[in-house]
């Protein structure tokens, strides 16, 4: 059982940084943001590389201990109910998860809170369309 | 003319708060029962324009809407730039009674969202008798804090971006688009370092917890509105508040955050007319 349990999750944890990767290569904003943003869905990191105000690089990490700014860590299962075309309630925002204890968001915060509402809506291009 | 003026009108009144003059900015619409209204920590009054205009309300309330010193267009006192701003809850109290003797209002009822929520339970074990009832929207004694305060009022972050984008996630997702950014607009415009002072209220000087001993909603009724979508004050809070107010009358509202009368007002005027309506009736 659990040695098929798995593979299964590490699939959905691929697959949920593949659909991030599709969603944000095109996202851009007037902005003077650069940044390097470690994602992490479940055990799949996505590291994304920001310029100007632009995604550049939206990639698995090519080693170990990959260097970034600001990192953002959830569950598959946190960043599934987050992508929602109509999230919950206490799963509608990285701080809400963040509260709940859903989500860590580790190293130098400054360029997160810099640029917040940039990083927020990035992070937002993942959610289901609303039917 | 064929201008499509609303009915709010806006003035200034000066009052005294803690020995200091303040020149404070109003808006008022509609006739008939006195409807203070106290907008939340680091905005303003622009949050009840809706409730302004809306002729189910003010057919039946004066609305009247103030900003806060520090607020909106209502200045610091004299000497502010000397100071570091913290509302604290002795102030806060106050500025509301200060502002109601001002305008001569005999028992007004009064709303108050967020900050104005925590301030509503200590009029009620305070000043009951001053008021006819009194509605308490996203309040609770004591909330756990979700971020540190510091980030609000330094000098590599934006303050009023920041505000508003730590806010942007307590607005219900339903919210009309519209609706959500001109609420945040509020909190893109407030003055350094306010959002933090009012904060101050909220985390460090106004913890309620076991201080509401006391209120008597016989005399003056205690309605606490809640959203689901608020995660800063949750409906949980405010449910156990409530517990500790013989009487308090709670309603968790469907759809709506942390600023229902500002970010979705449509669905919010669901749950405040029954509540205004119950009031009329006293």
């Amino acid at each position: 059982m659990e040695t098929n349990a798995m593979p299964a999750q590490g699939a959905l944890d691929a697959q949920l940084a593949h659909r991030f990767r599709s969603c944000a290569q095109s996202f851009s904003r007037p902005r003077q943001v650069n940044m390097d943003l470690l994602l992490r869905f479940g055990d799949a990191p996505l590291l994304v590389r920001i310029r100007d105000g632009r995604v550049t690089a939206a990639d698995a990490p090519t080693a170990p201990l990959p260097s970034c700014d600001v990192s953002l860590r959830a569950s598959a299962k946190a960043w599934s109910r987050f992508w929602q075309a109509v999230p919950d309630a206490g799963w509608h925002d990285i701080f809400a998860l963040s509260k709940r204890g859903e989500l860590a968001i580790e190293g130098n915060l400054q360029p997160l809170m810099a640029h917040l509402q940039f990083i927020k809506d990035l992070l937002a291009t993942g959610r289901e369309a609303q039917a | 003319m064929s201008a499509a003026l609303e009915p709010i009108v806006g003035r200034y009144v000066s009052v005294e708060i803690a020995g200091q003059p303040c020149r404070v900015y109003f808006e008022e619409a509609g006739e008939g029962i006195p409807l203070v209204c106290l907008h939340t920590a680091g905005a303003d009054s622009r949050q009840y324009r809706h409730m302004m205009c809306d002729t189910d309300i003010t057919s039946r309330y004066r609305v009247i809407a103030f900003d806060m010193p520090w607020h909106g267009k209502s200045y610091p006192p004299p000497g502010w730039q000397d100071e570091e701003y913290r509302l604290s809850t002795e102030r806060y109290v106050e500025t509301v009674m200060a502002f109601c003797d001002a305008l001569a209002l005999d028992r007004p009822a009064l709303i108050g969202c967020s900050i104005g929520g925590r301030i509503v339970l200590q009029l009620a074990h305070q000043h009951a008798d001053r008021f006819r009832a009194l509605i308490g929207v996203e309040a609770a004694d004591f909330q756990e804090p979700w971020y540190d305060t510091s980030w609000l009022h330094r000098g590599d972050v934006h303050g009023g971006e920041v505000c508003a984008a730590l806010v942007s996630g307590l607005v219900a997702p339903q919210s009309p688009e519209v609706y959500r950014h001109e609420t945040l607009w509020q909190y893109m415009q407030g003055g350094p370092g306010v959002f933090r002072g009012d904060l101050y209220f909220y985390r460090v000087d106004g913890d309620l917890r076991g201080r509401l001993d006391g209120i008597r909603t016989d005399r003056c009724p205690l309605f606490l509105l809640t959203g689901e979508y608020d995660f800063s004050c949750t409906p949980e809070d405010t449910l156990r508040t409530a517990a500790s107010i013989p009487g308090a009358q709670v309603t968790i509202m469907r759809e709506l955050g942390h600023f229902p009368m500002s970010e979705n007002p449509q669905q919010f005027r669901g749950y405040v007319l029954p509540v205004l309506d119950a009031i009329a009736r006293l």
